[in-house]
């Protein structure tokens, strides 16, 4: 029966933290928007750029960490099939805790970042990034996705 | 004792199966990245703007909507899409050092190479605003005056109308 008890309180011992938490959440808020390219003329746009970063907003268990991971398109796709080279230098992607695009932790979106959540168990990736149409570049609309993956460490 | 053991084992198996499935919890969300291209402004001079021969103390006026010789720019880009315009226009022909003035500027901008179905425009009252065609083209048609003095020497006189246009 002691073997019993000790396995009870190992079991509760595993559950009992995530009790009453904030589940994992990962909401895209804003796409990363290039707006209006000219053929052969790049164009950047800023993780603190307010109205073309994109953003995710995360939530999680209070106070604890989570591995962030980006799926990024190396091109946009637009009329035709027609692509537009899209790239993310090493410091494109910005975290805050606080969810303010004024106060980030830059970090290399190509690669794993450990993030913490507030104390209300939230925060915020901001995301900027390059297009670079050719000389020769097709006139149209082009889009992409991008998917951020979030992993929890309870 | 050793039943409940084995269940002690197994609820242990379990309570760690758990804790790992929730180790391995993940989630994802996704946004858009766009861009919109759109087509390069071209501005290419299509017909000069000619008076030909011309006299001394004879004033010459070519209009805009001369086909043979009135002046001519052809503009392609992004359709229905507004741009700015403005020219830069001599105030005299030269040769030789000599001058003959130019001014009385008219003009004409229409989606379509023709001088009706437009709009009437001022050259020299530029910058000014207008719209590409659903097809991406645009026209502007130039006429001016020459008032060749009653001393002017004879000769070739030339000048340089240049029209620039961006989104």
């Amino acid at each position: 029966m002691r073997g019993l008890r000790y396995a009870f309180v190992l079991t509760a011992t595993a559950f009992m933290p995530l009790a009453g938490q904030r589940p994992l959440t990962v909401t895209g808020i804003q796409s990363l928007t290039f707006g209006t390219l000219l053929p052969g003329m790049p164009s950047v746009v800023s993780r603190t750029d307010a109205v073309k970063s994109g953003r995710f907003d995360l939530g999680g268990p209070h106070d604890t960490q989570g591995q962030v991971t980006f799926t990024l398109p190396s091109v946009l796709t637009g009329p035709a099939g027609a692509t537009l080279p899209l790239s993310f230098g090493g410091s494109d992607a910005g975290y805050s805790q606080s969810q303010n695009i004024g106060s980030q932790v830059g970090f290399d979106p190509n690669q794993p970042f450990l993030i913490t959540f507030s104390g209300q168990g939230r925060g915020s990736i901001f995301l900027g990034g390059t297009a670079r149409p050719a000389p020769i570049q097709r006139a149209g609309s082009y889009t992409g996705t991008i998917t951020l993956n979030l992993t929890a460490f309870p | 004792m050793y039943t409940a053991s084995k269940a002690a084992f197994a609820t242990l198996v379990l309570a760690l199966v758990a804790a790992a499935s929730v180790r391995a919890q993940g989630v994802n969300g996704s946004i858009s990245a766009t861009a919109t291209v759109q087509s390069p402004i071209t501005v290419a001079g299509a017909q000069n703007l000619a008076f030909g021969n011309v006299f001394p103390g004879v004033a010459k006026t070519v209009a805009y909507s001369d086909a043979t010789n009135g002046g001519r720019f052809d503009v392609t880009g992004q359709g229905s899409t507004p741009v700015t315009y403005s020219f830069a226009l001599p105030t005299n022909l030269t040769s030789s050092g000599n001058n003959l003035p130019i001014g009385s500027w008219t003009g004409y901008v229409n989606g379509a190479n023709s001088t009706s179905g437009g709009s009437a425009i001022t050259p020299s009252a530029t910058p000014a605003g207008a719209s590409l065609s659903a097809g991406g083209t645009l026209f502007f048609f130039v006429g001016a005056t020459v008032t060749p003095a009653n001393n002017l020497p004879a000769g070739s006189y030339t000048g340089t109308v240049t029209l620039t246009v961006s989104y």
